[in-house]
């Protein structure tokens, strides 16, 4: 019931931090778009004068799709470079931000307003980046370590497969634990950030090695928390497709569709800042 | 080798009349010229196979025939020396390529070959390698000297034993735990040519077979559980209580290849396929009309379906037979009726990678446990490899050395099947093996539009026409031989018409069926029911690398202008016309009903080298913003052409290839060309890859 309890203050904390939710959007959505407005006149320079244009509208048909990729396949490496660079850019920039989000969650009675969400933001800039490359080792050990050799038990069981089965159930599987394995290292880190918030120090490396403790005693209170949130983030995407699926792409419905992503889009921001609210209040109630 | 007497010949030649008539014996040569008896046993403890085979040839070339050529395809993966392996290695650096793990190695010893009457031929036995580049450690291909040689019309007896090790999980035939497919697993007589000798090629990595029609009694001894099934009708199974075995005997005539598979796990379900519940009279006369037949001469016969398939695929049976009553139903209609009894369709044994492979009256298909049904598989692989039984069943190319004309054919002949049977099908993709099609709806497509986009990838490199092993890579292979030639056959059926194509096609089946035909043989046929010389494109598209590319480069409209500046002599006076003068002029004239002109020019564009020929011509569509069209012939020879109209109303947009006969066109986005851009489509392609580049993002953003 105290989860619940925890869950629904931070809830409430969301709720009350909306103006985050939108600096986040508009961070995201002004980032994606300087990534795609190269490829916006790329493809200005030759479509819209094309009849292949009035085909896009219909749908994805692979005779147009094909030319596409047909004529920019010698982009292709340069498409990719261009599309992994600004991600790690736009990671240092969630390292960034962390602190922001925590900060303004952990000061419950203040107002936000963009100089105290930067303020913070470059307070723990980085302390949250130590955290973050004390989270590459531990991303390194878990998946390199434990899930491969979870995955070498499932390569035992898939090589004496006599069906197809053991291969489909073992390839479910062995994502679900890779999924599972994320969340818990996500959740571990998360839980360190918002103890350096909370005790306002800089200290990564002694908040992770406590953080060890805190987390062990009370593991699956705060996994399913964690895992709470998570689910609310996997309903939204389903919500999301069931209502853009059947969406007809033409005319002015072209334009509810791209509002209704963007919706979608400030959702995932408002789970974000979820997480970390319901973190802070758990983090809180056991405070040691 | 065995030479027939003089009397026996007479009598042969009375019975034979007696029997099929004089008509048979003026100009019809026997469709089988190799006889087969084979005994086989399956070990199923070594995975070996021990054989027996009696092989009849006759000589039916005016050829005194010096030697015998076989194919032994098992020692393709005997060791890494193979032609197949080397090959495998070559490509991408073998990233992709065979790799067989120790102890998997198969193989197979000719222990004796002699002929009927006791001479051994094992002294003379080679290995031979004469394909380029030489790997001179192939075993595959393997050659024995006659005593004497066998003369035209005469028929060589041999007698065969052979020990196979079957390789497993490795390249169309083998087994994994008890499960077996066999397939090119007996020595097997090459082609022999009246003049050239023997075509008999290696086991090249990107080939498939060629052999010679033959009559084929093979007997297969399993252990007592095992469900066989095999190419041709089965005739006995004879069980051996002592022994704990069953021996069935299959037997069919006019077919060149043998395969056979055998599992406990097998579950054999048997439908008729009853020609007159599958096709209605209006359907037999539309077809006919079309092909320009006799109704009765479209008829088909019925035919006896057999599936075996897994246990875990039991619910997908009547996928299976839906599927396969399409494709009996439509090659039959279109290109002549299916004439076996038989047709056997293997769902092939898990890890046998034996899946989506063809040989005469039997084939694997190829499914998964969770199958989307808006996705068409195993419907495409089932059409594909029904439909081999036509385009190299019965007419047997030489996949060596023209592929395109089996694999070619048959995906422009899978591509229309399907697409009559079932519409278009969505991409098959899935996430950890769960089709993404039960949760979201993805783009649908025919097959030509697949083949269209991909093949445009491989124009430049290697000709359709070129040999199988010397395709610049497997990808330009699969890509060429399939896709390319499917794509250009679409674009020759939008050139001729669509029944115009099929009386091609059903001419070139009937004509050339228990026969070799060739690529001029296909050509002949296009320019005989055509009635035209259409030789120009298959040497612009099926013999060179010529990219096909015409467009549209550019379309103005400008108001025609009725005054121009300057001096004009006008009744022997000398006159100036000023800006100002025009300007008078000109609103004088709004003031009367005179409309306005415009002049449009529209410059159409060869890109690419390929060009069209003969009579043909590039169709220009010219459409205005009144609704009016203009629509001109380009002889499109040469690099570019500029084309004036003159109308009461602006052009609105210009295209070359309005019918979309050119599907080959390796660039459709520039065969129109609008005078004004519209935007609608770029803000949906730009919006959705915005969404996606957020999510992206945010999915970075997770790990940090």
């Amino acid at each position: 019931m105290k989860i619940l309890k925890t869950f629904e203050k931070g809830f409430q904390t969301t709720n009350k931090r909306l103006k985050m939710v939108v600096y986040l959007w508009l961070i995201n959505f002004i980032f994606s778009v300087l990534i795609v407005t190269p490829v916006y006149f790329l493809i200005k320079k030759d479509l819209p004068r094309s009849l292949i244009s009035d085909q896009i509208l219909k749908g994805t048909e692979l005779l147009w799709l094909g030319d596409i990729i047909y004529k920019y396949q010698d982009l292709l490496p340069a498409l990719v470079g261009w599309f992994l660079v600004p991600a790690i850019f736009f990671m240092l920039l969630y390292i960034f931000l962390y602190g922001g989000i925590i900060g303004r969650i952990a000061a419950q009675d203040e107002k936000i307003n963009l100089t105290s969400f930067l303020s913070d933001c470059s307070k723990y800039f980085f302390p949250f980046l130590r955290v973050f490359l004390i989270s590459l080792v531990a991303y390194l050990v878990v998946f390199g370590g434990i899930h491969s050799l979870i995955s070498a038990l499932f390569n035992l069981w898939k090589k004496s497969a006599s069906t197809e089965w053991p291969l489909i159930l073992s390839s479910i599987l062995e994502f679900l634990v890779l999924v599972l394995l994320f969340s818990i290292v996500r959740m571990f880190f998360d839980y360190v950030r918002v103890r350096l918030v909370v005790e306002k120090s800089k200290k990564a490396i002694r908040a992770t090695l406590i953080n060890l403790t805190f987390i062990g005693k009370r593991f699956f209170r705060a996994w399913f928390l964690y895992l709470l949130v998570g689910l609310i983030t996997a309903v939204f995407g389903v919500i999301y497709l069931a209502v853009y699926q059947p969406l007809p792409k033409i005319g002015v419905l072209l334009i509810v569709g791209f509002i209704w992503q963007q919706m979608y889009v400030v959702s995932r921001m408002w789970t974000k800042i979820l997480f970390y609210s319901t973190e802070y209040h758990f983090f809180n109630l056991h405070k040691e | 080798m065995k030479k027939k007497k003089p009397y026996l010949k007479f009598l042969f030649f009375m019975l034979t009349l007696s029997f099929i008539g004089p008509a048979a014996l003026l100009g019809e040569k026997r469709i089988s010229n190799v006889r087969y008896e084979i005994w086989v046993e399956l070990d199923d403890q070594n995975q070996m196979l021990h054989g027996k085979e009696n092989i009849t040839w006759l000589n039916n070339t005016r050829d005194d025939v010096q030697d015998m050529w076989f194919h032994l395809y098992y020692n393709a993966f005997k060791n890494e020396q193979s032609t197949t392996i080397q090959e495998s290695k070559e490509e991408w650096f073998g990233a992709f390529g065979i790799k067989i793990k120790e102890g998997r190695w198969g193989c197979v010893d000719v222990t004796s070959i002699k002929l009927a009457d006791g001479t051994d031929l094992k002294p003379t036995m080679e290995f031979i390698t004469q394909d380029k580049p030489v790997h001179p450690g192939d075993q595959t291909v393997m050659r024995v000297l006659f005593p004497e040689p066998v003369k035209p019309g005469e028929e060589a007896h041999l007698q065969l034993e052979f020990e196979s090790k079957i390789p497993r999980s490795i390249h169309r035939s083998s087994y994994y735990q008890n499960s077996y497919f066999i397939a090119q697993w007996f020595p097997k007589p090459g082609v022999y040519e009246e003049g050239k000798g023997w075509n008999c090629h290696e086991y090249h990595l990107n080939s498939e077979f060629y052999a010679d029609f033959a009559e084929f009694t093979v007997h297969i001894t399993v252990p007592e559980d095992f469900v066989v099934g095999a190419s041709g009708k089965q005739i006995k199974a004879v069980p051996d209580m002592e022994k704990k075995t069953v021996t069935y005997t299959f037997y069919q005539d006019n077919i060149h290849d043998f395969a056979w598979t055998a599992d406990p796990d097998f579950i054999k379900v048997e439908r008729d396929f009853i020609a007159d519940e599958e096709v209605s009279l209006e359907e037999y006369e539309e077809v006919a009309r079309m092909l320009q037949l006799p109704v009765e001469e479209v008829k088909l016969p019925d035919v006896k379906m057999i599936l075996l398939i897994e246990p875990e695929h039991k619910s997908q049976i009547d996928r299976h037979f839906k599927a396969l009553r399409m494709a009996i139903k439509y090659y039959g209609l279109w290109y002549g009726p299916y004439p076996y009894e038989t047709v056997t369709m293997v769902d092939p044994p898990f890890r046998t990678r034996s899946g989506g492979m063809e040989y005469p009256t039997l084939f694997t298909a190829g499914t998964g446990i969770l199958r989307s049904k808006k996705v068409l598989s195993p419907e495409g692989v089932i059409i594909h490899e029904f439909g081999h039984g036509y385009w190299y069943g019965l007419c047997a190319n030489n996949e060596f050395e023209e592929a395109w004309l089996d694999e070619g054919i048959n995906t422009y002949s899978e591509g229309k099947v399907t697409a009559i049977a079932y519409g278009p099908g969505a991409m098959p993709i899935s996430f950890q093996r769960i089709p993404l099609s039960w949760f979201c709806k993805l783009p649908e497509y025919y097959n030509y539009e697949l083949e269209r986009a991909t093949a445009i990838h491989v124009v430049e490199l290697d000709p359709i026409t070129t040999i199988s092993w010397k395709f610049y890579n497997r990808g330009s292979y699969g890509l060429n031989v399939y896709a390319r030639a499917s794509t250009c056959l679409y674009t020759l059926e939008g050139l001729v018409g669509e029944e115009m194509m099929l009386r091609i096609l059903r001419t070139f089946q009937m004509r050339f069926r228990y026969k070799h035909p060739q690529t001029q043989d296909f050509i002949d046929v296009v320019n005989e029911v055509t009635g035209k010389d259409l030789s120009w494109f298959f040497e612009e598209l099926f013999f060179s690398t010529l990219n096909f590319d015409y467009g549209i480069s550019s379309v103005a409209s400008k108001e025609k202008k009725k005054y121009v500046r300057g001096v004009f002599d006008v009744d022997g006076r000398r006159e100036e016309i000023t800006s100002k003068s025009i300007k008078k002029m000109e609103k004088e004239d709004k003031k009367s009903d005179d409309k306005k002109f415009y002049v449009t020019e529209v410059k159409v564009r060869r890109f690419g080298e390929a060009r069209v020929r003969g009579d043909t011509t590039m169709k220009l569509k010219v459409v205005f913003e009144d609704g009016s069209e203009e629509v001109i012939d380009w002889r499109g020879q040469e690099r570019w052409k500029k084309f004036t109209f003159e109308k009461p109303a602006k052009a609105e947009y210009a295209q070359i290839d309005p019918d979309n006969i050119w599907l080959v066109d390796s660039n459709l986005t520039n065969n129109s060309l609008k005078r004004k851009p519209s935007r609608k489509g770029i803000f949906k392609v730009t919006t959705q890859l915005l969404f996606l580049i957020q999510n992206y993002l945010q999915c970075a953003a997770s790990i940090t």
